[in-house]
């Protein structure tokens, strides 16, 4: 089983931002943790945990004695001896004591770059503190970078010039954004025009280029890591499995119900916790199975397939079509998406929204 | 009542002229409709009839008047008021003795108005002008009437004026209309002969046709004969309107009603037959009948192809009321099964169209409109064809003739360079030139058909800032160096985008087409070239470039609802597509062809 815990607390919005974030306040801090504790007494069930992940918001933006009441709060789960417990963080506030502290309590940093350029940084309102950069690097073995890509003019150079960087820091895990312009962020209301989509895909093919000439293996879409520094939180999404999410607009995925919490600090502190909960049909289920594991390079595994629903993959009306059409390729293991085909994936993956398990 | 007491009229305008109106006050005056029963325009019973402020089918209200303490009745035969109708309307008008002609005070004489006097004129009926309108703060009677005595040659003292609005100088309009008006002609001793105006199908009663009873009389019961096409039935029903269907066992000489019996569709009677009695019948049968023949043709296909079998089923039950829609199966290789259907004229196929979509939900893809072509081959073998898919080969042609057209075209003379210039542009011949008034001129030009069915009347609109109007007399096949244009979508034809087009306007039309296209059809996943040949021979190609990005960048936990939402929306967005080959095309594009601007 897998946790996703939220922390909505930033010091600074950035542009691009839909996530649900909070200008941070020491008072709801304490309050929202308190709150936090409550929703996974309420409802975690003790299993045995593997993967614990902290996100957000901006979780290392929490003061080193916050930092110690939420891991104090972590402590109800039943975590597995190697679980893998990862934390958001931004590069200014990793400092030297924050550093060591999270030393003793976590085994994967996710630190947010997006990228170098000084003026892409102000325009996506973000710092970079290139001292705490390298001793969060002194400290932790398994560190993910996060790079953005697709800012308005951005050349091959620009890119190029990011990924030097990051290769230099030598991450074990690198994830990729290309930037999207959601409603109510500031850069969608600023009318911002991001890069035109067939630049945009000469970039993302420049990133596969340079970090597979650097031994980084594309494991999905947007996700390169050194051979078994993969996240494993994450492709627990991608698998399709199940994971608890607390917190603040956190949502996730149990038995066969989907939920999603409440982005109102108020309604959350009340103990309201849920926006809604969606409880998913067996069709539903395979279509995520496929929207979802079609993201990772390696597809579908056939046999896991049939041992979790009981149906050939083969059986599922569009795979013989894409896989006619050349769209999806199979091995003996497993059915994936033509790596051709990967940044159109959409395509492919609208043939899954609406197939019915019965045959005609 | 006594034959010299009736009025069989019918009212005629040029659309938006205020004849709908018109006729409902005349119910009002009459007392046929109380004010609880009121509702607009009472004539157009269909929506689309109402959004357009066109009539489309006809109907026929008897109306009771007392005029000098002599009771009168007035039969009051609705007319449709578009150029694709005219047959119908002359049919209905031959069912009258008098027309009331409306004219806009404002507006004054349009394309329609001087069409319909023809019509009127031709079948001796007795027409009363009426200006309509007057209460309209830009109304300009004086010149109205002006055009009134000079184009069409009336008197002062014979026009009337009206506010169908106010009701104002309607009760004048009735006096004229039976002081003017001719009672009918004809006996109740004479063989029967009843003019089929219309008709319109009843779900429980079956066809119901309107007749105008010129000779005898007809009884419920009676065997009767269609003269033109010799269908027999016995009479169940016969009826008036008022505007409430009101059961009678007599329709006599000079009346106007209803018959049921038990006709299966509209199209087994024709609009125009005479109806005579089986084992008493008339000699000869009244003149003016003409078959039906539809002028514009276009292919017409499910867009999801298992609903085949409903647009058939939506077309025959659209065909029960509609004598003039024609349609038989037809294949395409590109948009598979559908049919090859046959219109009046552009708005009647549009007004089909729409109602599939509208009433029957059906998702359709129409493929651009076609007229018919009389093809004489090399062996001297006539034909002709309604579908570019029917052209023989280039060398077993000899000579291609198309339809042509008379224009009146009416348009206020600062415009007469901008229509002379597109009518010059779609091929047409200049005829001549009237005035009608010192501002407003009627010019006529002789134009392919196939020419009025592309994007004329929009361009004449926009051409002339809408103060045009339009209206044409077929006048027959005339030669022309016609060639067949095919489209290439990924090297296969596509069949359903061939057209038939002047050689001088090929290599721009398929050019424009071809970027039309390019415009219309949005990336797939490998590139697809599109290519305008004749015969074999290229004239234009562009390349649909291959699609790069449509990508969900990112997915985690929280995301997957959202974003199956957005998979969702592009789905949607798909199933207007038709699939073409491999290549994803969405319905528009077949009626790229019909959109395009040679000017570009």
């Amino acid at each position: 089983m897998s946790i996703y815990i939220h922390i909505p607390f930033c010091t600074q919005i950035c542009s691009y931002c839909d996530f649900c974030k909070i200008y941070k306040n020491q008072k709801w801090i304490d309050i929202y943790l308190d709150a936090l504790k409550k929703e996974i007494i309420k409802n975690y069930r003790g299993e045995k945990i593997t993967t614990l992940y902290i996100g957000g918001g901006t979780p290392s933006s929490l003061s080193l004695d916050e930092l110690k009441k939420l891991f104090s709060i972590l402590k109800i789960f039943n975590l597995d001896k190697n679980a893998e417990i990862t934390i958001e963080t931004n590069t200014e506030d990793l400092t030297k004591e924050k550093i060591d502290f999270l030393k003793t309590k976590v085994n994967r940093l996710s630190i947010g770059i997006q990228t170098f350029n000084q003026e892409t940084l102000k325009l996506l309102n973000r710092k970079l503190n290139i001292n705490n950069l390298k001793l969060a690097f002194q400290n932790f073995d398994n560190i993910n970078i996060d790079l953005m890509y697709g800012f308005q003019n951005q050349t091959a150079k620009d890119l190029q010039n990011d990924l030097d960087k990051i290769l230099k820091l030598k991450p074990k895990h690198i994830s990729t954004y290309c930037l999207i312009l959601e409603p109510n962020t500031k850069l969608y209301i600023q009318n911002y025009k991001p890069l035109d989509g067939d630049k945009e895909s000469d970039l993302y093919n420049l990133i596969t280029k340079t970090l597979t000439e650097h031994n980084y293996i594309k494991y999905e879409l947007s996700n390169f890591a050194k051979p078994n520094y993969e996240s494993k939180h994450n492709l627990t999404y991608w698998n399709n499995q199940n994971y608890y999410g607390f917190g603040l607009g956190a949502s996730g995925y149990i038995k066969n119900k989907r939920y999603e919490n409440t982005r109102s600090l108020t309604n959350y502190l009340k103990g309201n916790y849920r926006l809604n909960t969606h409880k998913l049909s067996k069709t539903e289920t395979i279509q995520n199975e496929f929207i979802l594991g079609l993201r990772k390079i390696k597809g579908l595994n056939k046999k896991d397939f049939y041992n979790k629903y009981h149906i050939d993959i083969k059986d599922i009306k569009p795979v013989k079509k894409l896989l006619n059409q050349n769209l999806l390729l199979e091995n003996n293991q497993n059915i994936y998406i033509n790596p051709k085909y990967l940044y159109t994936s959409n395509e492919i993956l609208l043939n899954f929204i609406d197939f019915s398990l019965h045959k005609h | 009542m006594k034959q010299t007491n009736i009025r069989n009229f019918s009212i005629i305008a040029h659309i938006d002229h205020g004849k709908s109106t018109l006729a409902d006050r005349i119910l009002e005056l009459t007392g046929a409709i109380t004010e609880r029963e009121k509702q607009d325009q009472l004539l157009d019973n269909m929506d689309i009839e109402r959004e357009r402020g066109i009539t489309i089918k006809l109907n026929a209200v008897k109306l009771h008047y007392n005029y000098q303490n002599e009771d009168y009745i007035l039969n009051l035969i609705d007319t449709p008021g578009h150029v694709d109708f005219s047959y119908e309307v002359s049919r209905s008008l031959a069912a009258c003795e008098g027309a009331v002609l409306v004219v806009d005070a404002a507006q004054g004489i349009e394309a329609q108005t001087l069409a319909n006097v023809y019509l009127a004129l031709e079948n001796d009926l007795t027409i009363i002008p009426v200006i309509n309108k007057i209460d309209l703060p830009n109304a300009d009677i004086p010149k109205v009437k002006k055009e009134l005595i000079d184009t069409l040659g009336f008197t002062e003292d014979e026009i009337i004026l009206t506010s169908a609005k106010t009701g104002e100088g309607v009760d004048k309009l009735l006096k004229a209309i039976i002081e003017r008006v001719p009672a009918p002609q004809g006996s109740d001793n004479d063989k029967l002969r009843a003019l089929v105006f219309d008709s319109y199908f009843d779900s429980y009663k079956g066809v119901i046709a309107l007749v105008r009873i010129k000779n005898g009389s007809l009884k419920v019961k009676d065997k009767i004969k269609f003269m033109a096409t010799g269908a027999t039935y016995e009479v169940t029903e016969l009826g008036v309107s008022t505007p409430k269907h009101q059961n009678k066992s007599i329709l006599k000489c000079g009346e106007v009603g209803y018959i049921c019996a038990s006709i299966k569709s509209v199209s087994d009677i024709k609009v125009g037959d005479t109806i005579t009695l089986e084992n008493d019948p008339a000699k000869e049968k009244l003149p003016g009948y003409k078959p039906m023949r539809p002028m514009v043709f276009c292919g017409l296909y499910p867009t999801e192809t298992n609903k085949y079998p409903d647009l058939r089923e939506a077309l025959e039950k659209l065909k029960l009321n509609d004598a003039a829609l024609e349609f038989e199966p037809e294949t395409s290789t590109a948009l598979g099964f559908g049919f090859r259907c046959g219109f009046l004229g552009l708005l009647h196929m549009e007004i089909i169209l729409e109602r599939l979509e509208r009433e029957f939900n059906i998702n359709h893809i129409a493929t651009s409109p076609s007229v018919i072509y009389k093809i004489t081959k090399t062996d001297n073998e006539i034909i002709y064809i309604d579908s570019p898919a029917k052209m023989p080969d280039r060398q077993k042609i000899k000579l291609i003739e198309e339809p042509y057209i008379k224009t009146n075209i009416y348009v206020p003379s600062e415009y007469i360079g901008s229509v002379m210039e597109l009518c010059q542009n779609k091929r047409g011949t200049y005829i001549s030139m009237e005035y009608i008034s010192q501002t407003r001129v009627n010019i006529h030009y002789e134009l392919p058909l196939s020419e009025i069915v592309y994007n004329f009347f929009d361009k004449l609109k926009s051409s002339t800032k809408g103060y045009a109007s339009f209206d044409y007399d077929l006048i027959g096949y005339k030669p022309s160096d016609l060639v067949k244009m095919d489209i290439l979508l990924n090297g296969e034809t596509i069949d359903a985008l061939s057209v038939i087009t002047h050689k001088d306007f090929a290599y721009n039309r398929g050019k424009t087409i071809v970027h039309k296209l390019k415009e219309i059809i949005p990336r797939q996943l490998f590139e697809v070239p599109i290519q305008c040949v004749i015969g074999s021979k290229v004239i234009a190609r562009a390349d649909i470039k291959a699609l790069r990005k449509n990508v969900l960048a990112k997915c985690y936990g929280g995301d997957i609802t959202r974003k199956r939402k957005l998979l969702e929306k592009q789905k949607e967005g798909k199933k207007r597509m038709k699939m073409v080959g491999k290549v994803e095309v969405p319905s528009e594009a077949f009626l790229a062809v019909l959109n395009i601007d040679e000017e570009k």
